[in-house]
């Protein structure tokens, strides 16, 4: 397998992958905000919060075409660049990502379009009920894909054959109830309605900067802050779920992410807030401790040891001496069936993936050519492998983690100031929020690369290493659909940007006032045209 | 009659939704937590709104409008 095929495909996903998640978020998060101002659309019957709806749901519809667009292209990528990947997982990947497909179109496009322009063919609780469904299609869309992620995190529900040289499911629930796929479900989704609600709070303090649509804006900022707040509190706390769940099932991960080089002695184990992680010397420089504080934040105890990251190549150096004799016996068992070789195979079966990935640094890649002399090099060299790129993984949990702080907070002002009346006098929180609008997008990102970077170097966690993964495509084939790809998706994305900006700038479309109703009381909105609906 | 059927009809769905929360808590408790944590964020957000209108009445009506 040629190096640069496979860091040129884990470049190429990462891209797409990226790309692609710029735009998810916002419509995980719309829709349900847009279900919230419909429900009060509904329970008041005041026409504002049908403009509502209407004018944050035409910049959703704008987002989530070109995110339909940029997904498409990503299910394709599993075939296409990582060919053993999907036959070794293809049985369990598959699955879910099928369901996936069909949330996404059957459920969440249907609804999409009944949405859009059912307003005038539904009744109140008929277009309500489509408008939750929408959501609930999007969020169940990304439930599926998340499900195949957890599996990638946390291989659970599956067994080897040796028969088949495949992944093959035994228990789908265990699948789709794995903690992993649950907790990162709530931490993406809700991640998601943080960034709806940043979103619509953003721009409406832009129409209140600028004294435009203001009773429109005042509206909806009051309902993004008290979505986000609450949001922005829950993408917090289910951050410390699966902070504690990589600690129970990735110790390498978490101890990237916490730049742990030593395994710690509680209780005064500190937690490190500031470290220039090097990766070669395996310290840390300029670092800034909190004593007391690592075990009860990952471990939630005072009295638990972390692993670091110098023990976990220990204990990873066992496992590859052990996922040596699984594999060795593995080729055996399939050129003549022994049932010695399977019964040694079944042994060391947890430790395969190891063998694997000690393959690589073999003389001529062939295990059999390990000796006394050439093991320990190959030793320490695959149980360097085992460990992501720690100064990665520390700085985007990092930033990830104080993003999310940031979140709660300008929330908590907003929603405070709205409950109070008073937030056109507090411009300077009007203009935080306007330029926060891109945050939780660069959060989600970073999330993104501290899941999957710190998977690193497996595809399948402990299972299957990413350099066996990929397809045997030519470096130059690689390059041209990497160029192709990175154009076709900038365009996208200044599309996204320039449809954003015109129809933000534009904003809600105005109404001519009614002509007054003789004998009628005085109108709740001061514009005439936001005056409650003459049906009530 | 109609009051005596409604409450009848809540509290059997308070009744399944305990059932349900009893068995979702042992197998998939945080999926649960995103069912009712997501009904939770959609209703706060939606009083917000409801109590923007009231605030909005007193403030014409020449009453305190601050929470």
């Amino acid at each position: 397998m040629d190096h640069g095929v496979v860091d040129l495909s884990r470049l190429q996903f990462a891209l797409t992958a990226l790309y692609h998640f710029q735009f998810v978020p916002l419509t995980l998060g719309m829709t349900f905000l847009l279900a919230a101002m419909e429900t009060v659309y509904v329970i008041t019957g005041k026409q504002i919060y049908k403009d509502m709806t209407q004018f944050w749901g035409k910049l959703f519809g704008i987002n989530f075409a070109i995110g339909v667009a940029t997904g498409l292209t990503m299910e394709f990528e599993f075939g296409t660049n990582w060919s053993m990947y999907s036959h070794f997982m293809g049985d369990v990947f598959g699955a879910p990502l099928a369901i996936e497909g069909m949330m996404a179109f059957f459920l969440e496009s249907t609804f999409v379009g009944l949405m859009f322009f059912g307003w005038n063919r539904l009744s109140r609780g008929g277009h309500l009920a489509v408008t939750y469904l929408v959501a609930l299609g999007s969020n169940l869309s990304a439930l599926w894909i998340l499900v195949a992620n957890g599996f990638m995190q946390d291989p659970v529900g599956a067994t080897f054959n040796p028969d088949t040289m495949r992944m093959e499911f035994t228990n789908f629930a265990a699948l789709v109830f794995s903690e992993d796929a649950q907790a990162k479900f709530v931490h993406t989704s809700i991640a998601g309605f943080v960034t709806g609600a940043m979103f619509v709070m953003g721009i409406s303090a832009y129409y209140m900067l600028r004294k435009q649509h203001r009773e429109f804006a005042a509206r909806s900022f009051r309902m993004a802050a008290l979505f986000g707040v609450i949001s922005s509190l829950a993408v917090v706390t289910l951050g410390d779920a699966l902070g504690r769940l990589d600690y129970l099932v990735q110790p390498t991960k978490l101890a990237a992410m916490e730049g742990i080089w030593h395994t710690t002695t509680p209780p005064s184990a500190p937690w490190t807030a500031f470290a220039i992680p090097d990766d070669v010397a395996q310290k840390n420089y300029a670092e800034i401790n909190i004593p007391y504080v690592l075990g009860p934040l990952v471990a939630h105890s005072f009295t638990t040891a972390v692993p670091g990251i110098i023990d976990l190549e220990q204990k990873a150096k066992v496992d590859t001496v052990n996922g040596i004799k699984a594999v060795m016996a593995l080729h055996q068992y399939s050129e003549d069936k022994d049932p010695a070789a399977l019964a040694t195979f079944r042994q060391y079966e947890q430790t395969m993936g190891y063998g694997f990935l000690a393959q690589r640094y073999a003389p001529d890649q062939d295990l059999s050519k390990l000796t006394a002399d050439n093991l320990p090099a190959v030793l320490d060299r695959t149980a360097r492998e085992t460990i992501p790129n720690v100064f990665v993984e520390f700085w985007g949990f990092r930033l990830m983690v104080a993003c999310g702080f940031a979140f709660v907070v300008v929330f908590a002002l907003g929603a405070y100031y709205s409950l109070r009346n008073k937030l056109e006098t507090q411009r300077w929180l009007l203009r935080a929020s306007m330029w926060a609008i891109p945050l939780p997008i660069i959060a989600c990102e970073y999330g993104w690369i501290v899941a999957e970077n710190g998977r690193q170097p497996w595809t399948v966690y402990g299972w299957l290493p990413t350099y066996m993964s990929a397809s045997s495509h030519t470096v130059g084939y690689m390059i041209f659909s990497l160029i192709g790809f990175v154009l076709l998706y900038s365009a996208f994305i200044a599309a996204e940007l320039y449809l954003m900006f015109k129809f933000a700038r534009l904003g809600p479309t105005e109404h001519a006032a009614p002509k007054p109703v003789e004998g009628a009381g005085p109108a709740t909105f001061s514009r005439p045209g936001y005056a409650e609906k003459s049906w009530q | 009659m109609t009051r005596l059927l409604q409450l009848i009809g809540l509290a059997a769905v308070l009744a399944l939704s305990l059932l349900f929360a009893v068995v979702a808590g042992d197998y998939a408790p945080w999926y649960f937590a995103w069912i009712v944590g997501t009904v939770m964020i959609v209703l706060i957000a939606t009083c917000g709104a409801v109590l923007f209108e009231t605030q909005e009445t007193s403030r014409a009506d020449g009453r305190d409008a601050g929470f």
